[in-house]
């Protein structure tokens, strides 16, 4: 598959020999710890991103560009295959980029690792695994403040208080809370490193209508309290109504984009993406 | 009514007891196998031989004690000589995972792979052990050998059955229970302890959290080879330090981590004490507690011993197999600390 032969499957499935569970996919595609300069900008900008996964990958995005302001919502939309996570992951530093760049805050940091840019106030919600689910709510937190060495009890007060529920159950394993719970634990980790810019893959996905409008409820108080958000969104209509920016990918490339109300009300997106 | 009594002192001499310090010895063993299993995600067989090194720096140390004229008292030397056996066998991981594992970890090698290469670094450790202190069978225990005796219980209680307990016996339960003690509250209160299980839990996650995973796999080790040292050293107390047996124990200690559930540390201690009571259990010869418990009638003729001694280490197997049959993922349920 990949060619190398040290992540050849066969004989890998026996578990009474060998773990599977949890084992890490990342490849981050920087290599240094420090941004460099870059302009001024935007907050947080994927500038003509173009590129694929590994080395080889075909390229999925083609010349696309992704920004969002201090304080704002920009959601991602598009039909299936378009591209919406995987410009979340360049963004991220996940994905190899082949032409353009990354720049956060006015640095550019195109060549820093996921986690190098988790510590320059970047949080990421993965779509799927985004919580411990071994591990209780408290500790998922705990979890999140991992790189913080002052008190980060105030940001657990402040998260218990967006999510109340989670409060109630914070001694409860993860794993054994509903899928909107679930999802409130994972955006409640990513916001223990008090980041600047909170990046979202689908956080609605399989979640029923009023725990979807509960979260994006939530998701515009955290973005009132000054963190950029920056989603990816299947549910392209209500995400729209609270986006300050929406672009529609198509094929890798920007096809549209605007605030969210001009997209509601452009007939082409409308026709295309959201049912009429 | 004193038959009974007999009976039941006989049974804790020949079974309870030797059966509660070997499962000790298992579930130390145990926890670190299933340590590597959950944050490292393979299963080390190089664990045994680990132990092996880490009892023979220990020995080396005692004997050098031993000469200098140091002693505990009543206690065995070889405790003072723990610590060393700890540094050198956690030099020895460390060298390791820095020349041998690292590079696979680099590859992100499937576990299986590991697993192999693990097998590889069995045979180095096991011909490094025999090269520095010999294939032969070496005694280190001094001090105090009994607690009580069996010829002391005799006299004290006027039962016909002695009662004999030994210092390694006590010191090794005792020993096992603080470390394992120590070993739950570092992985469930402390900062580093719960980076390790989140580790195990969701390495992307961790890794997005801002855990450093080489951190991760450095404590990892040490604690395995702290865990690995002190079950050598406690069994080489008990019985005796032999390269080869401890190559063996590999056995018996990879039936208890996956009896109790693979990456569960409860599930180790657990399958340790499953184990060490069957093997004793199946192997013992159960007519001399047998003649106190029954009527005089039904007394047995041979000695009701269902396996010889040479099988117990089928008796792992056979336990390891039922329980893999109808319960694969453990008495408790495994996979993550």
């Amino acid at each position: 598959m990949s060619g190398n032969p040290y992540q050849d499957d066969r004989g890998n499935k026996d578990a009474s020999i060998t773990n599977p569970h949890g084992q890490g996919t990342l490849t981050a595609s920087g290599t240094q710890p420090n941004p460099m300069p870059g302009k001024d900008g935007p907050f947080l900008i994927g500038e003509n991103m173009t590129g694929g996964y590994g080395k080889t990958g075909p390229d999925i995005l083609h010349d696309c560009t992704i920004a969002v302001e201090r304080g704002e919502i920009a959601v991602i939309v598009g039909p299936n295959g378009a591209g919406k996570s995987t410009a979340m992951k360049a963004v991220f530093g996940m994905l190899d980029l082949r032409e353009g760049r990354v720049l956060l805050d006015g640095q550019d940091i195109t060549q820093l690792t996921p986690q190098a840019r988790v510590r320059h106030g970047m949080g990421f919600v993965p779509q799927t695994s985004n919580i411990f689910t071994s591990m209780t709510v408290e500790e998922n937190l705990e979890m999140g403040a991992f790189i913080r060495t002052d008190d980060f009890r105030t940001t657990m007060a402040q998260v218990y208080e967006l999510f109340p529920i989670l409060r109630e159950k914070r001694n409860q394993p993860a794993g054994e809370l509903s899928g909107g719970q679930r999802q409130q634990v994972a955006v409640g980790r990513a916001l223990m490193t008090q980041p600047k810019v909170l990046m979202l893959d689908e956080p609605t996905a399989g979640v029923s209508p009023i725990v979807m409008d509960e979260l994006f409820d939530r998701i515009i108080e955290v973005a009132r309290t000054g963190i950029s958000i920056l989603m990816v969104e299947q549910n392209a209509r209500q995400a729209l109504e609270i986006a300050d920016k929406g672009y529609v990918l198509v094929q890798g490339a920007n096809g549209y984009s605007g605030t969210g109300k001009d997209l509601l009300a452009n007939p082409d997106v409308r026709r295309s993406f959201l049912g009429g | 009514m004193i038959d009974l009594l007999n009976g039941i002192v006989a049974l804790a001499n020949f079974v309870l007891i030797p059966a509660i310090a070997y499962g000790s010895q298992l579930a130390l063993g145990a926890l670190g196998v299933t340590l590597i299993y959950g944050i490292l995600r393979f299963s080390n067989f190089a664990h045994g031989d680990t132990m092996a090194v880490g009892t023979m720096f220990a020995v080396l140390v005692t004997w050098g004690l031993q000469g200098m004229g140091v002693s505990l008292g009543p206690f065995p030397t070889a405790l003072l000589a723990i610590p060393f056996g700890i540094l050198g066998a956690a030099a020895i991981v460390l060298l390791t995972d820095k020349y041998v594992y690292k590079f696979y970890r680099a590859q992100k090698a499937k576990p299986v792979i590991l697993v192999i290469v693990s097998m590889g670094v069995m045979f180095i450790y096991n011909g490094f052990t025999r090269i520095i202190i010999g294939p032969d069978d070496h005694r280190f225990a001094d001090g105090e050998r009994f607690v009580i005796s069996a010829r002391t219980f005799r006299d004290m209680t006027g039962l016909e059955e002695g009662l004999a307990l030994r210092t390694t016996q006590v010191i090794t339960v005792v020993t096992a229970v603080v470390v394992v003690a120590a070993l739950f509250w570092f992985l469930n209160k402390t900062r580093t302890g719960k980076s390790m299980r989140a580790f195990s839990d969701n390495e992307d996650l961790a890794l997005l959290s801002g855990i450093n995973p080489e951190r991760v796999v450095l404590v990892t080790w040490l604690i395995v080879a702290s865990l690995a040292t002190v079950a050598g050293v406690l069994y080489g107390l008990d019985k005796s330090f032999k390269a080869f047996t401890y190559f063996q124990l590999l056995l018996p200690i990879f039936a208890a981590a996956i009896v109790g559930g693979l990456g569960n540390p409860l599930g180790a201690i657990a399958g340790g004490f499953v184990i060490a009571f069957s093997e004793v259990g199946i192997t013992y010869a159960w007519k001399k507690v047998l003649v106190y418990l029954m009527p005089p009638a039904l007394e047995p003729d041979g000695l009701v011993q269902i396996l010889s001694t040479e099988y117990k280490f089928a008796v792992s197997f056979v336990i390891l197999v039922i329980v893999l049959l109808f319960r694969p993922t453990g008495l408790f349920r495994g996979k993550s600390l």
